[in-house]
């Protein structure tokens, strides 16, 4: 999912004409332009991404948790190509900065535009929650009736848990369908930070 | 107006069939199979008994009736999308292949969809209405 | 199912004018190729020598077999439109990619098939003369016919055959 691996799905379907394409890792880790997956061959490998998790899994929990992990791995080495790329790769120390850092910088790299919302919760301190109201990995996706718990984007969020982490705010983070008007398939990415990083938030102030 | 739409899978079974507006007589969820499945045979035999030697023929495109129009269109792989229209709609041929889009992307990209197997997915189901109602269906 | 129609159904039942027996035996390669007679006028210069052909025994097999698949998806056809549109009558035509096959029904059940190639307008009319014009006046009131012709017998004579060759080889968009 991040551009390099990305770029990687493509050049698994070169074809002769174009050999001469330099591979993965002898490319110029800033060139993103002209490198993104078309959201075909994307939608076909987390299809079967999906059917390989399904039949290894007992249950919906057990399947989001296993989605989780599958995002889990594209966030850690997402992190670091991302803070790479930033020309002034400063450290996010504070909440909101990370937190602003996903909803922009990543969500940009991973789907071409920013997340629709940023916002806290309201009822509990320690929660956040990153709204996209057209998620691109669901974009196909419909889940039958009997599994209307599921939420696929369960592979975000253990992205967005795996950068959260990376950068030192471990925190719990799941994926919700909350659907608004004009929005059937928006989804919510709720964060629930730990208790220490709400503590160090308060020795930072 | 568009009548009804049916997807056939290469095995000459019905895996999609809707109705979009009345005119037509309702069949039974039986007589829909039975009608895919003598669909599927007598396109087959169509192709076949072509009278210009030495070439080969699709199978049966357009049926044209006193009531409605029946389009078919086939697929490489085999599948057939059909649909019936008001024998005055133009353009059915491209409402077909915009079809054949969204059964691409909302069916085949689906996790939960088995290949050959009848169709129950919301998004097609949405995509379909609407691109429907898109051509004035 | 279409193929089993036409095995079952021989094609002298639709010269019989009983829309839907199938027990009228008839000897079969006699009513192949007084079937194709009616059934089959082709259009276009290469089809009509086809047609014209079709009286020879060389290609009497492949006649019989066509004209049997010919009867079943007509009769197939024209049970599913039927079907659909609750109204007896209602099949028209179809067309491939490569030819167009025009359908009437007269209302004692006798089918008329014509092919041509795909562009041509509906012929339907044409079929319909074809039948008041030639059939009923040189098969229907021939004396020498026999009720019902069993096995194509009074339909393959000289003067159908000649007026009907005549009348689609003269028709606008014969070779057009």
């Amino acid at each position: 999912m991040s551009q390099a691996s990305r770029a990687s799905v493509m050049s698994s379907a070169t074809d002769i004409r174009s050999i001469k394409r330099v591979s993965i890792v002898d490319r110029n880790l800033n060139k993103t332009r002209g490198l993104e997956v078309g959201i075909g061959a994307f939608a076909f490998l987390f299809s079967e991404m999906l059917q390989y998790a399904q039949k290894r899994v007992h249950g919906i929990q057990d399947l989001e948790r296993k989605l989780n992990d599958f995002g889990y791995r594209v966030g850690t080495r997402l992190l670091e190509l991302t803070v790479w790329r930033e020309k002034n790769n400063k450290r996010e120390t504070r909440v909101l900065g990370i937190l602003y850092f996903i909803h922009t910088t990543v969500w940009k790299t991973l789907f071409g535009k920013q997340a629709d919302s940023l916002e806290k919760s309201t009822e509990h301190e320690d929660e956040y929650m990153i709204s996209d109201n057209d998620p691109l990995i669901s974009k196909y996706i419909s889940v039958p009736k009997e599994l209307s718990q599921l939420n696929c984007n369960a592979f975000l969020a253990g992205i967005v848990e795996a950068i959260l982490d990376g950068a030192q705010f471990p925190s719990r983070v799941t994926a919700h369908s909350l659907p608004q008007d004009g929005f059937p398939l928006r989804t919510t990415i709720l964060i629930q930070l730990d208790k220490e990083i709400l503590q160090r938030e308060e020795q930072l102030k | 107006m568009i009548y009804s739409l049916y997807i056939i899978s290469k095995a000459g079974g019905l895996m999609y069939q809707k109705d979009f507006n009345e005119g037509l007589a309702h069949l039974t969820a039986n007589e829909y199979l039975v009608f895919a499945g003598t669909f599927h045979g007598v396109h087959a035999i169509t192709s076949k008994i072509s009278p210009v030697r030495n070439s080969t023929s699709s199978g049966l495109e357009v049926l044209e009736a006193d009531s409605f129009k029946l389009y078919c269109f086939q697929t490489l792989t085999g599948t057939k999308f059909l649909i019936i229209a008001d024998p005055t709609h133009a353009n059915i041929d491209l409402v077909l292949r915009r079809t054949y889009d969204v059964y691409s992307d909302y069916v085949m990209k689906n996790p939960f969809y088995t290949p050959e197997m009848p169709i129950r997915s919301e998004l097609f189901d949405v995509n379909i209405v609407k691109l429907i109602k898109q051509v004035g269906g | 199912m279409g193929s089993n129609n036409a095995g079952t159904a021989s094609a002298t039942t639709s010269m019989n004018g009983q829309p839907d027996g199938g027990d009228l035996g008839g000897s079969p390669p006699h009513s192949a190729a007084a079937n194709n007679h009616l059934a089959s006028h082709h259009s276009t210069t290469s089809q009509l020598t086809s047609a014209t052909s079709m009286f020879s025994d060389s290609r009497l097999v492949n006649i019989e077999e066509e004209s049997k698949l010919v009867y079943g998806v007509v009769r197939t056809l024209r049970n599913l439109v039927n079907k659909l549109s609750g109204n007896q009558d209602g099949f028209i035509s179809y067309r491939t990619s490569n030819y167009k096959l025009h359908y009437y029904e007269t209302q004692t059940g006798l089918k008329f098939v014509i092919n041509t190639d795909p562009s041509t307008e509906s012929l339907r009319p044409v079929l319909r003369q074809i039948y008041t014009n030639f059939f009923v006046e040189y098969v229907v009131k021939n004396p020498l016919a026999p009720v019902g012709h069993p096995g194509g017998e009074g339909v393959n004579n000289e003067y159908f055959k000649a007026a009907v060759d005549k009348f689609v080889k003269n028709l606008s968009f014969f070779d057009s």
